[in-house]
């Protein structure tokens, strides 16, 4: 088992089962997802509280990359995607016919496991979601671009080389320069799908401290293989195995005190 | 030798000759076609031969070689020639190009060696270029100005004098006709146009009527000043007369109205004869051809391949990534999808003559065709747009190339790392706003490479603009000074239909064979010219949109 520091230990324990509405960002009822015949998901419910850090674990293809692109319907991309069940953001069901996609996913930002800049200045990456909104005032994009970079730690970095190219930065510095990108639209939500699998220690400790931060001004899900991460960064945890959610409770609670076998079993890395 | 097999070595010892193979045809391609095509304008030597042919008749031949073949002793005497002494089993015969083509009948000859007493090089041998009858050899011997006969002590340089001044009159000359006069044949023919427009609709009032005609009187007062102006020039240029002696030793007087230009080739030093080369070329790329296009340059060809060519990608860029876009990016994957991919592909295996027949039936007869009744009924029954143009050649072209753009197009969307379209529709874009933004400038690499490979197919393609718009002699450009500055329905000169027109349909084929290859090098060099333009394009647009290579 791992062994948490005590001092770190969470002490505003939330109720996850009936959490108030105040407190909730998302709440996922009944969720079902099919590839084609191959149902990825089962019945995933839970709820997801405001402005802390929810990780998914579990072991490959159990699922919780599946869940986290459901949020903001990336999974819509994917040919014979089927979704039954509801993920309500402010009692909305994201996936009613009426709402607007785009509108979700301004709401709802991502990043993904490995860092995607577009091939554009650094400043044209972090502002791009304002130029699509139509902000062109270039005052407003400059304070949106230094705060966005400041929210991700990155701003001292790349402050005197904003006009080159993204590429130019390294696969930490890339990371960062997305997540400045999916807030700099302010999103309520910030879903990670395993953000450090493609980096090194140093940028994983730099992007987990940021996650840290980030969660002061948003909800943050996060998915990631690496229990120690989740332990590190997370309030909640959730295991999924096999498509479905097998325990979700207080990350100190997963992984001192789980419930269940198979919890245990994966977090002692029995298996996975 | 087992483990020399299993080593790989006999691999790569035969994908590397493939590629040599590969590397030595297309070096000796282009080094064949630029020798032989930049060679013709160096200035040869010009010889004089005493021959006493088979009947014992003796002449003098004043020209330069052209070409040399052994022959077989044995086929000459079945063909009935005779030699005096044992020659052996060959012997040379040279191709001499002996000019002067009014007085002998062809001025290309074959002598043989045996026939040739003797053979000389003198120094005062002047070739002249002439604009009618192709080049004059001989001995420059006087001048007839103003009807008066001059034997000046140098007659080179009064030579040089009176030649320079009667070109720069011709010129004047020539820039009156195609400027003022082809203006004023311009404006004549559009009133004509107007009035009979104005007739069609019943709207030709006196009033009008009398407007046209007073403008045409102005018009054709105008053109009286200038044909005057015309006219007073050419005299002034025929003025005089030069007085030469030609092989036969007569005195031939030649009129300095049709003369260019007067070389003394056997005095050239090395650096005169580079001097004259250098001027040979820029003659040729910036020359209108003259006498049935086996004299002169091919300036108006270039233009008209480049302009085809350049018109024909305007066209074809836009309409080839649309359909790439559609395909790529919003038809539904299925076998209906996969079948007009394969349509699309095969297109490019249609031979290019059917494309030219489909654009003659298409675009000129029914596109142009309709276009005259609706928009230009009073020209007919001449066609505007009805015929073969510029703008059908660029059409039909675009067709015979669009599955290319298509088809690299489509592949430059594939390579786009998905995590990237991701990435966009995460932060809220819509498909088209990705598409906008991020997708197309991130192919565009890809979109220039199919409009590279349009390009090098497109003016190398001959046969469909056969039927399309392409004429031996056109005698405008398809831009002028005219308003609306460019004529999209008219004829052009294309460097693939010229190699054509002067290698098999010209009268003198000798005198066109060096011509073929210098315009064959000529449009390789245009090609590849544009190609390069359009390779630095991609190369740049390749970096500024690079992604890193996951």
């Amino acid at each position: 088992m791992i062994s948490i520091d005590q001092s770190v230990m969470k002490t505003d324990m939330l109720d996850l089962e009936n959490l108030s509405k105040e407190d909730t960002a998302l709440e996922i009822r009944d969720l079902n997802l099919k590839y084609g015949d191959k149902q990825a998901l089962f019945d995933v419910s839970m709820h997801i509280p405001k402005k802390k850090v929810t990780a998914f674990i579990g072991p490959s293809g159990c699922g919780k990359s599946t869940l986290l692109r459901c949020i903001n319907r990336m999974n819509d991309l994917v040919d014979n995607c089927h979704t039954s069940g509801e993920i309500l953001l402010h009692g909305q069901n994201i996936y009613d016919k009426k709402v607007d996609v785009a509108a979700l996913r301004r709401n709802v930002g991502m990043v993904f496991q490995r860092p995607n800049p577009f091939p554009k200045s650094i400043y044209e990456n972090v502002v791009y979601g304002l130029r699509l909104q139509g902000v062109n005032n270039r005052r407003d994009l400059d304070d949106a671009a230094e705060r966005s970079l400041r929210g991700a730690a990155i701003w001292d970095e790349v402050k005197d080389r904003l006009h080159d190219n993204a590429f130019g930065l390294s696969g930490g510095q890339q990371q960062r320069l997305v997540i400045a990108r999916a807030i700099a639209i302010e999103p309520e939500v910030l879903l990670l799908d395993e953000p450090t699998s493609a980096l090194d220690p140093i940028s994983t400790l730099t992007i987990e401290e940021l996650i840290t931060e980030l969660k002061s001004k948003y909800t943050v899900v996060i998915v990631t293989h690496n229990m120690q991460q989740a332990a590190r960064v997370s309030d909640q945890t959730a295991f999924m195995y096999m498509g479905e959610l097998v325990e979700y409770a207080d990350t100190n609670t997963i992984f001192t005190t789980p419930r269940k076998k198979k919890t245990e079993d994966y977090i002692t890395g029995r298996y996975g | 030798m087992g483990k020399w097999f299993k080593s790989g070595s006999p691999w790569i010892w035969m994908t590397s000759g493939a590629v040599s193979v590969c590397l030595i045809a297309v070096l000796g391609l282009l080094l064949l076609i630029a020798w032989r095509g930049l060679s013709y304008f160096w200035p040869a030597d010009i010889y004089q031969w005493e021959i006493e042919d088979q009947n014992n008749v003796r002449s003098t031949i004043i020209g330069e070689v052209y070409d040399r073949e052994e022959v077989p002793v044995e086929r000459l005497l079945s063909a009935g020639h005779t030699f005096d002494a044992d020659v052996g089993d060959t012997v040379t015969r040279y191709l001499i190009k002996t000019g002067n083509r009014e007085f002998v009948s062809l001025d290309f000859r074959w002598v043989m060696e045996t026939d040739i007493i003797s053979r000389s090089k003198p120094n005062d041998i002047a070739v002249i270029e002439r604009s009618k009858n192709g080049d004059f050899y001989g001995y420059p011997v006087g001048i007839i100005e103003d009807g008066k006969r001059l034997t000046p002590d140098n007659i080179e340089s009064a030579f040089a004098e009176h030649i320079e001044r009667a070109v720069a009159l011709n010129d004047k000359a020539l820039d009156i006709q195609k400027g003022d006069i082809g203006t004023i044949n311009y404006e004549l023919e559009n009133l004509r146009l107007k009035s009979r427009k104005y007739e069609l609709n019943n709207a030709l009032t006196e009033s009008r009527k009398a407007d046209i005609e007073s403008q045409r009187a102005k018009l054709n007062a105008q053109y009286q000043i200038v044909e005057k102006e015309f006219f007073a020039l050419k005299t002034e240029a025929g003025r005089d007369s030069v007085i030469i002696r030609d092989m036969r030793g007569e005195e031939v007087v030649l009129k300095l109205d049709t003369i260019l230009d007067v070389t003394y080739a056997n005095r050239l030093g090395i650096l005169g004869k580079v001097g004259h080369w250098f001027i040979g070329i820029g003659k040729f790329v910036s020359d209108d051809p003259r006498e049935a296009n086996t004299e002169g340059g091919v300036f108006p060809a270039i233009f008209g391949t480049v302009f085809m060519v350049m018109l024909m990608a305007v066209i074809v860029t836009p309409f080839g990534v649309i359909a790439a876009i559609y395909l790529h990016e919003y038809a539904k994957k299925g076998p209906v999808t996969k079948m007009i991919r394969i349509a699309v592909i095969n297109l490019a295996g249609v031979p290019s003559i059917v494309y030219g027949v489909f654009g003659l039936g298409f675009f000129v007869y029914m596109f142009g065709g309709s276009i005259d009744q609706l928009f230009y009924p009073e020209a007919l029954p001449a066609p505007t747009f009805g015929s073969p143009g510029v703008i059908w050649s660029a059409l039909t072209l675009a067709i015979l190339t669009l599955p290319v753009v298509i088809v690299s197009t489509e592949e430059g969307l594939s390579r786009i790392p998905s995590s990237v379209r991701q990435g966009s529709l995460a932060l809220g874009a819509t498909k088209a706003e990705t598409l906008w933004r991020i997708i197309i400038p991130m192919a565009s690499p890809a979109i220039m490479t199919g409009l590279i490979l349009a390009v090098a197919r497109a003016a190398g393609e001959v046969a469909p603009l056969m039927l399309v718009g392409v004429v031996k002699l056109a005698p405008t450009l398809p831009i002028d000074m005219n308003f609306p500055f460019v004529h999209l329905e008219r004829k052009f000169m294309h460097l693939g239909f010229h190699i054509y027109d002067v290698g098999f349909q010209s009268p003198n084929v000798e005198a066109a064979r060096p011509l073929v290859y210098a315009t064959s090098f000529l449009l390789v060099s245009v090609i590849v010219a544009l190609n390069l333009t359009a390779i630095g394009v991609r190369n740049h647009l390749r970096e500024k949109y690079r992604s890193l290579e996951h």
